[in-house]
């Protein structure tokens, strides 16, 4: 990359009238992103502020290696520095924090979340997935994002903040809610009421872990020290903030696209059937197909050349995680779905300083969730007329509805 | 084969680990902090798996 000296007028090019926000399906969105990966793959769009947009895979992992040139942090108090669009949310912590602060909060959750405490968790996250699938498989029906993918990363993440079990379920599901419903609705609406709520809850409840502390994750924010002082109140809140609105409805995401995917796939169910030890790879393969983060955003620092654009200090950046895990530069046969496929570098997790620090535990919920319906409904039918998509895939997808019957089978 | 990791550029997917567990060795943040070193003979398809694995290409190998 080389720095623009004495660049003239704002001179940005090539220009293209993308509007990400147009994107109201899977379908819809992953071709839109198609053509732009063959057409331009690095273009500034005026829609939505004005953005630059990269697209394939190499220049999607290097603006999110340089968080130096693409920064990530927050610039405008009213909206998210890591999303385009006008995103009225809290600031994200550790995400829209750059170095040097960055890494004493990112060490806040790189140890609340890393590979051993993780596996610590292993127990809880079975339990939760059995006690989840027991509340339907009677039945012989269920809607499987609202009895599986909603609830089984909601309760996993609130009891390991360390939330009243009766509330858990109910508290995180506010995100799905929000992203389920269209701006602008009434079920959008009390899903924003509710957020206000959670809120204030998960604000109350630091408070009271400072004064009596408890062996979880909430406690362990409270009382997290950087440089001898706890962290101020609203930090310990958006980190908690953090951890419920990115693990949650994402987590959420990818199992109802696996779910979704094996209800219309049954060579790849069947396979996973017969061997289980190939979720593994196969998980991988979900994430790549399926990223539940479709893009983010970051803004640029200086004056740079990057791709032969000149791109100027300010100028925000559209990242597609989506379009660079279809970049067939970086995966062959991209549109093909392959339980084998390795290597399989996605940028689903992001890459660099700011990549998902709960990687871990989401794997971890995801695998446990699909072998556990694959172990006890094998033979789930989807209805797939009946299947709803968010309405909108621009930033985050997922389903608002996934019904299915299967033969009955007894709780554990 | 000798494997070299450049710690600067790991970020802790651990993605190494999972797929060559004999091979590497990861702090308890889940970063990479195995030393640059020769590979036993059994383990080099593991090494390779692991290094591939990396989405960081924090990983060189030299056969």
């Amino acid at each position: 990359m080389t720095p623009v000296d004495g660049s003239p007028a704002r001179d940005r090019s090539p220009v293209v009238e993308f509007d990400v926000y147009q994107h109201d399906s899977m379908a819809g969105s992953n071709a839109a992103w198609a053509a732009v990966r063959e057409e331009c793959p690095v273009m500034w769009s005026p829609r939505n502020g004005g953005h630059w947009t990269i697209a394939g895979y190499e220049d999607v992992a290097a603006v999110f290696r340089d968080w130096e040139t693409f920064s990530s942090e927050r610039t405008d108090p009213e909206r998210s520095s890591v999303s385009i669009g006008a995103a009225n949310i809290p600031l994200l912590i550790p995400e829209e924090i750059d170095p040097p602060r960055w890494k004493p909060l990112r060490r806040i959750l790189a140890e609340l979340l890393s590979p051993n405490a993780v596996e610590r968790l292993r127990p809880r996250v079975e339990h939760w997935v059995t006690h989840t699938i027991d509340q339907f498989i009677e039945r012989g029906e269920a809607e499987l994002a609202h009895d599986l993918s909603v609830p089984v990363p909601s309760l996993v993440t609130m009891e390991w903040l360390g939330w009243p079990a009766e509330e858990a379920a109910g508290a995180a599901s506010v995100f799905h809610d929000m992203a389920k419903f269209q701006h602008g609705t009434p079920e959008y609406a009390a899903g924003a009421a509710r957020f206000q709520w959670l809120m204030e809850q998960v604000s109350k409840e630091l408070v009271a872990r400072r004064e009596s502390p408890r062996d979880d994750a909430l406690t362990a924010i409270a009382l997290y020290e950087v440089d001898g002082e706890q962290l101020p109140q609203e930090v310990a809140e958006a980190i908690v903030f953090m951890t419920i609105g990115g693990g949650v409805d994402t987590t959420t995401a990818l199992t109802s696209a696996a779910l979704v995917h094996l209800g219309t796939h049954p060579e790849d169910r069947q396979r996973l059937i017969d061997d289980p030890s190939l979720i593994d790879s196969a998980t991988e393969e979900f994430l790549r197909f399926y990223p539940p983060a479709r893009t983010h955003a970051r803004t640029v620092t200086t004056d740079v050349e990057f791709a032969g654009c000149p791109m100027h200090a300010g100028d925000r950046v559209l990242v597609s995680e989506i379009s660079a895990n279809r970049d067939e530069s970086a995966f062959p046969d991209p549109d093909t779905f392959d339980i084998d496929r390795f290597p399989n570098r996605h940028i689903s997790f992001g890459v660099g300083i700011h990549r998902c620090p709960g990687s871990h535990l989401a794997r971890l919920e995801f695998k446990t969730s699909i072998r556990e319906v694959l172990r006890r409904l094998p033979d789930f039918v989807l209805d797939q007329d009946a299947v709803v998509e968010y309405p909108n895939w621009s930033v985050i997808g997922g389903w608002g509805s996934i019904p299915v019957t299967f033969t009955p089978g007894p709780r554990s | 084969m000798r494997i070299t990791v450049d710690t600067e550029a790991c970020t802790g997917h651990a993605l190494c680990l999972a797929n060559a567990p004999d091979v590497f060795v990861l702090d308890d943040l889940g970063y990479n902090v195995t030393p640059a070193g020769e590979v036993a003979p059994e383990l080099e398809e593991q090494a390779r798996r692991g290094a591939l694995s990396c989405p960081e290409m924090a990983i060189t190998i030299e056969e």
